[in-house]
């Protein structure tokens, strides 16, 4: 009955990853290829994270807040951003139109970052005979965490892709990218500095993730059109 | 070309086929505990006299929880039932090992004042009197437990906070009657204890000490030999819990103390005795006294003779105001008389009474009352000096969970080491060497190590009517779990999320009419052909 447990919160963790790549067109135009690239790419970024954090940062003993160090980790995050776009600009992909390529890119970032964060954690855990809604909450975590890659991901093309973006648009967008990307450091903070319990942080991060969702996808339709 | 990449996919198949097969071995290996709680527990013990099983027989439990507020129709077979000492209902149990009615297992509750951990002894009257009374609910549960056969589990242990916001949790799930559900908690039991195995060949070990006496030079025969022995051997309910302090701790104390005052004087040359002493702990108490049976056939004839009589010593801890002096030849026997009068006057001198009992030992009969007698039989004058007035019963106060520190009276010891003390010496020096007052005996009171000549230790083999188990001590687990239906509600949940997902997607990226076109494939297909 655990690995029954376990089933459902990995259905929940890695589901929507294979619900969307099959139910959008990427089926169709078989981006395989390149969301497979995307994760190696990922893998790749985390591997140098890691190495930066544990040159630059100090092991601290309480759990509080420690405002120098998040600004730390959360400059080692742009490393992040800067791996995605080395993902969207620097690989060859196959002659796939933008609109795909960025979600392929993001399913491809965001289902490396879950198989990583937390596979590990789910396959030990879930299968115990305890049981704790931790993984449920996970799994739901790993929900927004899809969303946020493929917004940013948009972001990131509309930023560096895309040649032609109408003026006003373009503070918006970096900000809504700066806000996407910072979000690890925003999600810590709540949980340290004002001791949110963890459903109430990933309800806070499903609720962001839509509306970045959304935001972006205003901006990319508003990019689409042609300038004036 | 395309062959080519059709070999190369089916190689690529192939391999993920074989690693998704070693994730599947991973599966079956890994290995987890992680529960919400731990908890130390004990076993009861499981023992065979003579053939008949006694005590509980198995040892792992993996079954759900259960309090005492369990709904009638109830099917216990699968549950353990948690129940604490101070809630017990006596008839309840009767009925229920009488009637042997199925049940999953059993955990027991002991309260923390009975804890050998727990060194607070102090408290008040109205504590004490409740004490008194979980003492003798516990006593009764002891041997009612003991001397039935249980075809599970039955595992002691000690309350903490833990253990009781679990079983507080219990109660009320029990009482709404409600199937367990992920929130408020149904609970398992999970104890992985390896099957119980016999002990083969237990082992006895006696310990005896020896302080040698002078010889006077006029004294042409061996100098005699006084015997002091107590029994260390405990057997309880829980094997693990036994502490016997009274029953025979006490003796222990008492005998050790004696040993360290008769070698502070034995080590000057000056005052040694006449007589040299011979100290002996031994095993198997409960079990009619069969070390000492032992110990004393291990003798050299030489040696037993020379025992002019031997005084054991058998919970000493607990008495008030009179001590007993058992004995088996009549109290008209010389040497009976000089014992009891050297002791009485000594005891009136103290403050307390000292009386003498006698009881016939009956050769026949296998069963030996005391220890003593294991002496008698040998034709060695001995004499058990105990604060009970009657012999026990076979396994009867032989230490069990009641006999814990609380429940000793340290003065009664105290008194008692005084009286040996005193009686011995008063027999073994003459008059000059020792006053007759208390302060000296009190002034030898230091710490010393225990000295004296010779310590030797013999093991021997425990014969006879009993045979044990091990696996007296476990780790409980309890873990929070949630019911089946939860799971299966869970799956409902996610699947329909997954497919709601899918649809918006298909929607919201290909259109309406392609979510359509997924359902209607194949009539438009004929269509189309026709």
């Amino acid at each position: 009955m655990t690995v029954f447990h376990f089933f459902n919160c990995a259905i929940l963790t890695f589901g929507p990853h294979a619900v969307y790549y099959s139910a959008t067109p990427l089926s169709e135009y078989d981006t395989l290829g390149t969301s497979v690239k995307a994760a190696v790419v990922y893998l790749a970024t985390a591997l140098v994270k890691l190495v930066c954090l544990a040159t630059f940062l100090k092991v601290s003993e309480s759990d509080s807040f420690d405002p120098y160090q998040e600004f730390l980790k959360a400059l080692i995050g742009f490393i992040d951003v800067a791996g995605l776009y080395f993902a969207l600009t620097q690989l060859t992909h196959r002659n796939i139109s933008q609109n795909h390529k960025f979600q392929a890119v993001g399913l491809g970032w965001a289902f490396a970052d879950s198989v990583l964060h937390r596979l590990a954690p789910l396959w030990v855990g879930a299968r115990g005979l305890e049981f704790t809604w931790d993984y449920i909450l996970q799994g739901l975590e790993a929900n927004a965490n899809l969303v946020l890659s493929i917004s940013l991901a948009a972001l990131g093309s509309l930023m560096w892709l895309r040649k032609n973006k109408p003026k006003t648009l373009i503070p918006i967008i970096y900000i809504c990218a700066g806000i996407v990307a910072t979000m690890p450091s925003i999600t810590s903070y709540l949980k340290r500095g004002l001791g949110w319990h963890f459903p109430k942080v990933v309800g806070f991060e499903l609720f962001t993730s839509l509306v970045m969702a959304f935001t972006s996808w205003q901006l990319f339709a508003a990019c689409q059109r042609p300038s004036v | 070309m395309a062959p080519r990449r059709a070999r190369e996919r089916e190689m690529l198949v192939d391999s993920l086929y074989s690693v998704i097969a070693l994730v599947f071995v991973l599966v079956a290996c890994v290995e987890l505990c992680d529960a919400a709680t731990v908890v130390d527990v004990y076993r009861l013990i499981q023992y065979d006299m003579s053939g008949t099983p006694f005590g509980s027989r198995l040892a792992s439990l993996n079954h759900h929880a259960g309090s005492m507020q369990f709904s009638p129709h109830a099917d216990l077979s699968r549950a353990v039932l948690m129940i604490p000492l101070r809630e017990l209902n006596m008839t309840f149990i009767k009925e229920y090992i009488a009637q042997r009615k199925p049940l999953g297992g059993l955990l027991l509750l002991l309260p923390q004042l009975f804890s050998f951990e727990n060194r607070d002894c102090t408290g008040s009257n109205n504590q004490n009197h409740g004490k008194d009374q979980l003492k003798n609910v516990l006593e009764e549960l002891e041997q009612i437990l003991i001397h039935t056969n249980l075809p599970y589990p039955v595992y002691f242990a000690f309350e903490d906070d833990d253990v009781n916001s679990v079983l507080t949790d219990i109660k009320k799930n029990d009482a709404t009657g409600q199937p367990a559900t992920a929130t408020t908690g149904g609970y398992k039991f999970v104890v992985s204890a390896p099957e119980p195995k016999r002990v083969s060949s237990p082992t006895i070990t006696n310990i005896q000490g020896w302080l040698a006496g002078t010889k006077t030079d006029d004294d042409a025969s061996q100098v005699p030999t006084i015997a002091i022995v107590a029994s260390y051997d405990t057997f309880g309910a829980a094997p693990a819990l036994s502490v016997g302090s009274d029953s025979n701790g006490s003796g222990v104390v008492a005998l050790l103390e004696i040993a360290r005052l008769f070698s502070l004087l034995y080590s000057n040359p000056k005052t040694r005795g006449r007589y040299n002493l011979l100290f002996g702990l031994t095993s198997g108490g409960p079990y009619n006294y069969n070390g000492t049976q032992k110990w004393l056939r291990s003798f050299d004839q030489r040696l037993r003779e020379s025992v002019d009589y031997a005084i054991c010593l058998n919970s000493i801890g607990s008495w008030e105001n009179e001590l007993l002096i058992h004995v088996s030849k009549p109290p008209e026997n010389a040497y009976i008389k000089q014992i009891f009068e050297g002791f009485s006057s000594v005891a009136e001198e103290l403050g307390f009474k000292v009386s003498l009992k006698h009881k016939k030992i009956n050769i026949s009969n296998s069963r030996v009352a005391w220890e003593h007698e294991q002496f008698s039989r040998l034709r060695v004058t001995a004499a058990t000096i105990s604060g009970l007035s009657t012999a026990p019963q076979l396994l009867e106060r032989t230490g069990g969970l009641v006999d814990s520190r609380h429940f000793v009276n340290e003065t009664a010891i105290t008194r008692t080491v005084k009286l040996i003390a005193e009686g011995l010496a008063r027999h073994i020096y003459v008059a000059p060497f020792l006053p007759k007052d208390d302060p000296f005996v009190l002034a030898l009171k230091k710490e010393l190590e225990d000295h004296t000549d010779e310590v030797n230790l013999q093991r021997e083999v425990l014969d006879g009517m009993f045979t044990f188990y091990d696996s007296t001590r476990a780790m409980l687990n309890i873990y929070q779990v949630a019911s089946v239906t939860f799971d299966l509600l869970l799956l409902l949940v996610l699947g329909s999320y997954l497919i709601v997902l899918f649809s918006f997607l298909v929607i919201t990226t290909r259109g309406l009419d392609d979510l359509i076109s997924l359902f209607r494939r194949p009539p438009s297909r004929k269509v189309k052909t026709a």
